[in-house]
């Protein structure tokens, strides 16, 4: 929640030039965005979850054609 | 040798096309806003730099990733950031349990009671109770009010936050002006 006050101390609600320095940084905005949209370059025989599931799923298949 | 472009030489449109085709393109309007969506979003919060921070980084991820989406509507891009930045600040406050206070300048105070037929001169308590009255406004209306007075949007910049015309923010911010007013002088 959020409330308005009176700015009685005079503070300044503008920030500095220093503080607008110190938390511009595109190459970490970067980073992250390629952390986030970027798939995993793991190769499918390095993940056993994954490796299995489409095995027994290939292994299905291949079952029900074999028995049809 | 492959010379990086400059966001001084192309328009938003141009920067955005460059983008879309490669992302770290997008640094060139990350460059261009920045300063202004920081400012925008340390005023809206009343300070708190980190946080600032934070959220304005997010806010550009955002636009980052939903890039593909944005359609050139003849706004400047920072419309579409400035809306971003405006959700992203109100879901902050949303989430935390903690009341936190904004401080607002005297001089904003008594431009909005001047516009708002009030007075040009108002002691502190009266200013403390015309605050109090603009937190009691619905959400929306007191978001139009912090873009005008607090924030010191001109209208053309609100019209364009809204994707709307700049005769009708002029309207949006005069009638909530007048209730205030009216308001005002009925407690009175």
């Amino acid at each position: 929640m959020k409330k308005f006050i009176l700015n009685k101390e005079k503070t300044d609600l503008n920030p500095t030039d220093v503080q607008i320095k110190r938390q511009k940084d595109f190459s970490r905005l970067h980073h992250e965005y390629e952390k986030v949209t970027k798939r995993s370059k793991r190769p499918l025989y390095k993940d056993p979850k994954l490796f299995m599931l489409l095995f027994i799923l290939g292994l299905v298949l291949f079952l029900m054609f074999y028995e049809g | 040798m492959n010379r990086k472009p400059n966001s001084n030489i192309f328009s938003d449109a141009e920067l955005v096309l460059l983008a879309k085709k490669k992302r770290s393109d997008f640094g060139l309007l990350y460059e261009k806003y920045f300063d202004q969506i920081f400012r925008f979003v340390f005023k809206k919060l009343g300070g708190m730099e980190d946080t600032a921070g934070d959220i304005t980084q997010l806010v550009f991820m955002k636009a980052m990733a939903n890039l593909d989406k944005y359609e050139d509507r003849g706004f400047p891009f920072s419309s579409w950031l400035y809306r971003i930045a405006q959700n992203e600040v109100a879901l902050f406050f949303r989430g935390e349990k903690k009341n936190y206070s904004v401080p607002i300048d005297e001089n904003r105070i008594t431009e909005l009671a001047t516009e708002a037929d009030i007075g040009s001169k108002m002691s502190v308590e009266q200013q403390e109770e015309l605050v109090e009255m603009l937190n009691g406004l619905e959400e929306g209306q007191l978001e139009i009010i912090e873009l005008r007075f607090f924030q010191e949007l001109s209208f053309k910049e609100i019209a364009e936050i809204y994707t709307i015309t700049e005769s009708n923010a002029k309207m949006r911010v005069y009638r909530i002006l007048k209730k205030i007013g009216k308001k005002w002088k009925g407690e009175k």
